[in-house]
């Protein structure tokens, strides 16, 4: 849990600093942060869904598998998305509500893996008076391999 | 259908059943402290008493991506025993879910196409409630690569 210890936690915090949809500029890059994934994070999101594939848990039983170690599980991106941003990025605004998602996968994400993020918004829309948000998102490991790349749409607070 | 499977004998309509999960106000925190997303959409039941433009939500939700992570499950318990890749997700959100709910994903074969280079299984993918509601849906690829072919 050393990692949801030293992440803050209360999204109010520096909520007047983040990007109301007024101010988001589709096409502006949005400021990330590297993260080393580790296996103690893996090993807790792989509880939050109930995940025992010893592919993501068991240290020699992932060196006989098909990819020669331990691996994460495709979907560790909704951790990264928020372990790669800063404390003001505009996807923390409390009220945010994710409203889709689309995610490609290519190289799986590895314990120790230093993983880059490049984001941004696409587009931002309004649909029965709500105020939407697309955003794309590329994750990297530190061999410059994706990981993963996805797409997605937030209805952003009024 | 058993967990190992292979590309020739799949057949459009063929089912995959995922794990039944039981919500609590505890799950949705464990996916809080696992996610980082302290959302006080999932959080907070006096946010949540408020509106949110034009919906309204009575108490905290899931996350929308645990939906996300359960169709994931099930999709590499599926594809890993048989060689083949998760590749790709796609889902959106019909209804909130909420503590006392128990959801369960399933997919269903919707097409198989051959490329130059692999095999592509698509599916339709959902999760529903213990009411038989959806609460999400989607597509799903998975790629069976010629070379690790069963």
């Amino acid at each position: 849990m050393a990692q949801a210890e030293a992440f803050e936690t209360d999204f109010w915090k520096d909520a007047n600093l983040r990007k109301t949809w007024d101010e988001i500029v589709p096409g502006l890059p949005r400021k990330t942060l590297p993260y080393t994934l580790t296996q103690e994070a893996i090993a807790l999101y792989c509880k939050s869904v109930g995940e025992t594939n010893p592919l993501y848990l068991d240290e020699v039983a992932a060196k006989a598998g098909p990819f020669g170690g331990l691996i994460a599980p495709p979907s560790i991106h909704i951790l990264l998305m928020f372990s790669c941003t800063p404390a003001d990025d505009w996807m923390r605004s409390p009220g945010t509500i994710n409203a889709g998602q689309s995610w490609s996968y290519n190289s799986p994400a590895r314990p120790g893996d230093v993983i880059r993020l490049e984001a941004r918004a696409l587009d931002k829309f309004i649909k029965r008076e709500r105020l939407f948000v697309v955003h794309d998102n590329v994750f990297f490991n530190q061999k410059n391999e994706v990981i993963c790349s996805g797409r997605g749409q937030t209805i952003r607070p009024a | 259908m058993t967990s190992t499977t292979t590309f020739d004998a799949l057949r459009e309509g063929d089912t995959i059943d995922g794990p039944s999960f039981a919500v609590s106000r505890e799950s949705i925190r464990l996916f809080c402290d696992a996610s980082l997303d302290y959302n006080p959409l999932h959080l907070d039941d006096n946010y949540m008493k408020g509106s949110f433009g034009k919906t309204s939500f009575g108490g905290i939700i899931m996350h929308g991506m645990n939906n996300f992570g359960l169709i994931s499950r099930m999709l590499t318990d599926w594809a890993y025993p048989a060689g083949a890749l998760h590749r790709r997700l796609e889902t959106r959100w019909l209804k909130p879910v909420r503590p006392g709910d128990t959801i369960r994903p399933q997919g269903i074969v919707k097409t198989k196409q051959t490329t130059a280079h692999s095999r592509w299984v698509v599916l339709d993918v959902m999760v529903s409630n213990q009411n038989g509601e959806k609460v999400a849906m989607g597509e799903a690829m998975v790629e069976f690569p010629l070379a690790k072919a069963a």
